[in-house]
């Protein structure tokens, strides 16, 4: 369904001294960069499937999706959706797909909502009885009845993001892209937004594409992540995979009496490691350690602990997929393989 | 066959949405009217001050002159009336990345940038335009033929399209500078030269609103021929073939700068 080859982007940055002398400068004697915010990705998403593309801020993943969507050109390398391409098929290939970027709209910001897919039934040739149908049943999944009459300038984010989202499935697309879908949502609205998704995914069987920085989307919609870091491929696989290949992490989780556990346990001189191997939180009585499992085995982790100090109620915790990932982003991953 | 009329039908409707947005705020749109019959109240003083100080001027009488500045109006406030939304793009679509939604729709993107704002203010020069054609004809006793009347009416989509292409090429260039107002402007303003017979110019600026910035062949040289009837082939002839120019040149140049446009993060 969707083949990405060895996409690169490069982009030229202008270097500017600071202050209104460099600015000067550069005007008379530019100087330019090259950056390469995409190098060398490749993936493979099949039809139907849910793939979560993940990474930190700058990480690249907007330019993929752009890519991906035909509003930028690759530098080099290739993309094939549907058997298109999107720079050279542009108008034929965006007729199937759906884009959503949750910080921009495509909405028609001063009139009702109604006009803006009346005119985009027009944009995409939606026919008149297939746009009836198609208005009930997205307006089933995203309950966009109590909102459809007001402007958009006054719909609420939430309401904004599932109109949006229901202008990006008008005409019925095969892929839909969402770029940070639930960004800014509350909970209720996050949830709601991901249960429409699924149901779309699971009764039309449209192929999605979600990048997010909420993990708890990439969770519950994706089995599949891929992971970029500075514009490469960290990590592609199942959330399983994920956690079986990165997921050393442990938290003990326990509660004592004993004052000031962190010096009493002292973990890291104990197993003479460093600090970033182990982590000790407290909240009253309640204490929860970080370790990585393959330096320290959770065995001498327990016997050491019970050992020391007065434990009441205590419990050995897979480390969620959200701690994993924020060591990833915060360590870089060729560290993390080093480990 | 089909493409055009899809064109046309996606045209209205960006004209209609254009209209309901612009009445969804009444008072907006009520003060916009008194407004824009008060500018063009004091344009028609200002003119009037102006043409009842010039004398004959280089072999031109005063409403010869009038009927070129009235002609020259025409073909501008078409393009301004139309396709004035070209502009957003030198000015901040490019720069704020919000040209992707442009290629993310199946329509051709130059199509869409085009048509998809009206300028309800240029009903004033277009309208001011016809009227001052309208008031100096009877007096100019011009010989009427039936080739005349139709290359007087045929020139005016073609010479539109002079400006609507310079506007296109030069917008463009923000898809490699991320703007382009200024330069945009640079260009427009030429017109200003446009709107009175060029042989009241030096040769220098003759020679520009001629073969550089070509202006010129959307009021002076039409107008000349309505006027007297001289060749033709330069009169018009040039003046289709220059907007057919520009207009390739434009979307030449609007294919490229695709290619180059890097959006904005987000």
């Amino acid at each position: 369904m969707i083949y990405v080859e060895n996409l690169r982007k490069e982009f030229k940055k202008t270097i500017k001294e600071p202050g209104l002398l460099g600015s000067f400068k550069s005007l008379f004697h530019p100087k330019s960069e090259k950056i390469v915010a995409v190098d060398d990705i490749s993936f493979e998403v099949p039809e139907g499937e849910i793939l979560g593309f993940i990474g930190p801020n700058g990480a690249g993943k907007s330019t993929v999706i752009k890519m991906l969507t035909g509003i930028l050109t690759p530098t080099s390398g290739k993309c094939t959706i549907n058997g298109k391409n999107p720079t050279v098929d542009r108008k034929s290939y965006v007729k199937e797909i759906g884009v959503v970027f949750g910080q921009r709209t495509q909405l028609w910001w001063d009139l009702p909502l109604r006009e803006t897919y009346g005119v985009l039934k027009e944009i995409y040739e939606v026919p008149e009885d297939r746009y009836h149908k198609r208005m009930a049943f997205l307006n089933e999944v995203l309950d966009l009845e109590s909102f459809i009459t007001s402007p958009v300038r006054t719909l609420s984010l939430g309401q904004r993001m599932r109109a949006d989202i229901a202008a990006s499935l008008l005409h019925s697309p095969k892929v839909l892209f969402l770029d940070e879908p639930t960004i800014g949502l509350d909970v209720v609205v996050k949830d709601n937004i991901r249960n429409a998704i699924d149901y779309i995914n699971k009764t039309e069987k449209t192929t999605v594409i979600l990048t997010t920085h909420d993990l708890a989307d990439i969770e519950t919609l994706s089995k599949r992540i891929v992971m970029i870091d500075k514009g490469q491929n960290v990590f592609d696989g199942t959330i399983s995979e994920l956690k079986s290949k990165y997921g050393q992490i442990r938290e003990l989780h326990f509660d004592t009496d004993t004052a000031n556990v962190e010096q009493a346990l002292a973990y890291a001189e104990h197993f003479g490691i460093s600090d970033d191997v182990v982590t000790t939180e407290t909240d009253g009585k309640s204490v929860k350690v970080r370790f990585n499992s393959s330096v320290v085995p959770v065995s001498d982790m327990l016997s050491y602990t019970l050992g020391k100090i007065n434990v009441n109620d205590i419990s050995v915790k897979d480390a969620d997929i959200e701690e994993i990932i924020r060591r990833l982003y915060k360590q870089g991953v060729q560290d993390e393989e080093k480990a | 066959m089909k493409q055009i009329k899809r064109m046309l039908r996606i045209h209205r409707i960006f004209i209609a949405q254009e209209l309901k947005r612009m009445m969804e705020y009444k008072g907006d749109f009520i003060v916009g009217i008194i407004g824009f019959l008060m500018v063009q109240c004091s344009n028609l003083l200002f003119l009037w001050i102006i043409f009842s100080q010039i004398p004959d001027l280089m072999g031109w009488t005063v409403n010869e002159i009038i009927f070129i500045y009235g002609f020259s109006l025409i073909p501008k406030g078409i393009d301004h009336l139309l396709f004035d939304n070209l502009w957003s793009i030198g000015h901040f679509t490019v720069r704020k990345g919000d040209f992707d939604k442009y290629l993310t729709r199946p329509i051709n993107t130059l199509f869409h940038v085009m048509v998809e704002k009206v300028q309800i203010d240029a009903l004033g020069e277009l309208l001011m335009g016809i009227a001052l054609v309208c008031v100096t004809l009877p007096s100019l006793s011009i010989e009427w033929t039936a080739m005349k009347i139709i290359l007087g009416i045929a020139v005016i989509p073609f010479a539109t399209l002079i400006y609507t292409g310079i506007k296109i090429a030069t917008s463009a260039i923000a898809f490699w500078t991320k703007r382009s107002g200024n330069i945009i402007y640079m260009f427009y303003m030429v017109n200003d030269f446009a709107k009175y017979p060029a042989t009241i110019y030096n040769n220098a600026v003759k020679w520009i609103i001629t073969y550089v910035i070509p202006f010129a062949f959307t009021s002076y040289y039409p107008a000349k021929y309505i006027l007297t009837g001289d060749n033709p082939l330069y009169n018009i002839g040039l003046s289709v073939v220059i907007s057919i120019v520009l207009m390739v040149i434009g979307i030449i140049i609007w294919n490229k700068g695709i290619g180059a446009y890097e959006s904005a993060g987000s």
